[in-house]
């Protein structure tokens, strides 16, 4: 499959186009995505401008293998203003791969509030100026009653926040699935994009059916019987916030501390003995990490009752749970179903609150910004009405808040405590240096680019021994094998299933050759692309730097000096310049 | 007599992600997709994780056999349907007297996609959902 549909929202047109040494060339998924954005040449384009494009991505394996359920987002990101990536479960690589897309690529903006169908290679376009302003949950609700559609379908939406171009607005994707980080909920509320309806009827024979139908049934079977993917199974990323805590690995408070001495209210263990309605899947995944808890509220005379469902995982709680010092799993679930209805991105939101409380703390904001709210860890209350008042996105502050901590502390200050790396705010970990390498020079600074926390596990259990270059080593080594589970896509949940032998199985049962040398060399020209990206689009690799405040709090592997980071960061730099050099 | 046909056994535990589906359009169409399977997992507009999982339920004397016009559908020997493909006039009357909705339509071939009740769909169940199972008609 190498079709990819592009859709000119300004003119309404759109034509399909088949592009087969593109794929050869970077397999699909991320490698694919991140070819098209270097050679749309964003460089002078506003995110938000109508020439700013959205690119959705599919690899070979969605579609074919169990856990290969993710479409990567790419996209200019108004957070940071370079490379924009996120990718999200749920159905839509299911919808895409039906419809015989490869991949999506939008430019332009519609004249007004609209919604797109995309059926196999049509697209309708169609005004939704009556749905402009309701949640993200609730455009789900109206799109699937509205949308008749081919079987299964997949609904991705903006909820208030990205109507109000916040940048670090989501995309939420069918159940509780979001394209999260980066911004991609402000780049489609810039082009009056309220949301994207896809479904399709294509069908392709396997060729060589008994050799897929073989590594189907090995995959399904290591999925559902070993351990592999127990953990997700079970209690799912939550089941990390007990040993996480174990460590002095959970940020707390804005990260003041890796000890939160509510952990266990907040634990995979008790959210799921006391809150977990159900667990639920991705479509052609038998795992089922997506965990919905319930929540009964009273209301009127505190005798009427009203339920309603929102998804946890180990990100959100600490974003809006530990390091908002928030132990109540209720007031938590509240704050979760708030964030989900406007469609914020959990994790910058939380790191934005954190950011602000430390700063009312420190006299840098008073209640003459905040309205007189007073803001102290801890207090759900308040929270919950900071929220609803940044939703209003009407006072200064409130709007200043809905653009993330990095923004907030270049106006306000605190730069030292706002805890983002490249102006997106931090995963939830303080493991030691190794996650936060990982975040600073990760292509998207995220915790799933090279996962340091693990590397900073591992030496903290004596299973690997700290060594300044070999942790760079091993953390680019990572992201780069990352490149090619990305362009594939496979979830990174099941990357223990998926070694590079099965990958490279996979893909001759599917009649594409690739050897471990090809794969190498694709994902070194993947992270070359990726940075070339990003530094051409602003990101400065003179001023690659930590957040002061992380020298002063205690890792899981003690304080860090800031002369071994210094080096540290370096080198990493000088292997991305070799890399940005090489032939 | 006891026979073994598909039944429902956990609807609850259903986590809708639709092995089942792939598992039965793979095995008879050698596809990958959900839209070529004999059964159907069903979602619910807005409500979040409530899956209705229509399949099959192997009737020893099956309305959508009745509603043929003309014996595309014959009983089959141990309940449900065998399909004569023929025969088919491809009316679409088999799936509309499907009250369960079990009985699923090819939209390309606009014909009936009958379950052969051979369990595929629940070997791929990861939950125990589904099973193959034993009833008694007496």
């Amino acid at each position: 499959m190498s079709k990819i549909l592009h859709i000119d929202l300004s003119k309404k047109t759109f034509e399909a186009y088949e592009d087969h040494k593109l794929y050869d060339e970077y397999i699909g998924g991320t490698g694919v995505a991140t070819k098209l954005l270097y050679d749309m040449h964003i460089e002078n384009i506003h995110p938000y401008d109508e020439n700013s494009p959205i690119i959705f991505s599919i690899g070979p394996f969605n579609g074919i293998y169990p856990m290969a359920t993710k479409t990567i987002a790419m996209f200019k990101s108004p957070l940071t203003g370079n490379l924009g990536e996120s990718h999200a479960g749920g159905r839509l690589f299911m919808s895409m791969y039906d419809a015989g897309l490869s991949a999506i690529v939008i430019t332009g903006k519609l004249s007004e509030p609209s919604y797109i169908a995309i059926e196999d290679e049509n697209v309708h376009f169609v005004r939704a100026t009556s749905i402009w302003g309701q949640s993200a949950p609730a455009t789900e609700r109206i799109l699937r009653g509205q949308e008749a559609g081919v079987g299964k379908r997949s609904i991705i939406r903006i909820g208030p926040a990205g109507e109000h171009l916040s940048p670090m607005a989501a995309v939420t994707v069918d159940t509780a699935r979001h394209f999260g980080r980066l911004g991609l909920g402000g780049v489609m509320g810039s082009k009056n994009l309220k949301a994207i309806v896809i479904s399709g009827s294509k069908r392709r024979k396997m060729n060589n059916f008994p050799a897929f139908n073989k590594i189907y049934t090995e995959i399904y079977s290591k999925a559902v019987h070993s351990s592999a993917m127990k953990k997700y199974h079970n209690l799912g990323t939550p089941q990390n916030v007990l040993p996480l805590n174990k460590i002095n690995g959970l940020p707390t408070r804005n990260f003041s501390q890796g000890f939160f001495e509510g952990a266990k209210f907040l634990s995979g263990e008790n959210m799921a003995h006391n809150y977990l309605a159900q667990q639920i899947a991705c479509a052609n995944c038998p795992v089922g990490c997506i965990h919905l808890a319930v929540l009964r509220k009273p209301f009127q005379d505190d005798i009427h009752y009203k339920t309603f469902k929102v998804s946890y995982d180990y990100e959100p709680i600490y974003a809006l749970g530990t390091n908002l010092s928030i132990n109540d799993p209720e007031e938590l679930l509240d704050i979760l179903n708030i964030v989900e209805k406007a469609g914020w991105d959990a994790m910058e939101t939380g790191v934005t609150l954190s950011w602000a409380t430390e700063a009312f703390e420190k006299g840098l904001i008073s209640t003459k910004e905040t309205k007189g709210l007073i803001l102290n860890f801890g207090n759900a209350e308040v929270y919950k009405k900071v929220l609803l008042k940044m939703l209003e996105n009407k006072d200064e502050f409130f709007k200043d808040l809905n653009r993330g901590s990095a923004y907030c502390a270049n106006k306000y200050g605190g730069k030292s405590f706002a805890i983002n790396f490249g102006g997106l705010g931090s995963p939830g970990y303080i493991t030691g240096r190794d996650a936060f390498l990982g975040f600073l020079m990760g292509v998207r600074h995220s915790h799933l680019d090279s996962a340091g926390y693990s590397l900073d596990e591992q030496i903290v259990n004596g299973t690997l021994t700290p060594d300044e270059k070999k942790e760079v080593d091993l953390l680019i080594k990572e992201e780069e094998w990352r490149f090619i589970l990305n362009s594939l896509a496979v979830c990174l949940f099941a990357r223990k299933i998926y070694s590079e032998e099965l990958v490279i199985r996979g893909l001759k049962a599917l009649g594409i050759t690739k050897t471990s040398d090809d794969l190498l060399k694709i994902s070194k020209k993947i992270h070359r692309l990726k940075y070339k990206i990003k530094i051409s689009n602003g990101f400065d690799m003179n001023k690659l730097s930590f957040p002061e405040k992380l020298y002063t709090v205690q890792t899981s592997r003690g304080k860090m000096d800031k002369e071994t980071i210094k080096r540290m960061i370096k080198d990493y730099r000088s292997r991305i310049e070799n890399l940005l050099y090489a032939i | 007599m006891t026979r073994k046909v598909m039944r429902v056994i956990n609807r609850e535990q259903c986590i809708g992600c639709y092995s089942c589906m792939y598992a039965c359009s793979r095995t008879y169409f050698h596809i990958a997709t959900t839209k070529l399977s004999a059964m159907r997992i069903k979602n619910y507009p807005g409500v979040e994780g409530a899956f209705s999982i229509r399949i099959c339920a192997g009737c020893p004397d099956p309305d959508c056999a009745k509603a043929c016009p003309t014996e595309a559908l014959t009983v089959r020997k141990g309940g449900g349907v065998d399909f004569h493909e023929e025969k088919c006039i491809h009316c679409h009357k088999c799936v509309d007297a499907c009250l369960l909705d079990a009985l699923q339509w090819d939209p390309v071939l606009k014909e009936p996609l009958v379950c052969s009740q051979c369990g595929v769909c629940a070997a791929f169940c990861p939950n125990n959902v589904i099973a193959l199972v034993e009833v008694d008609d007496e």
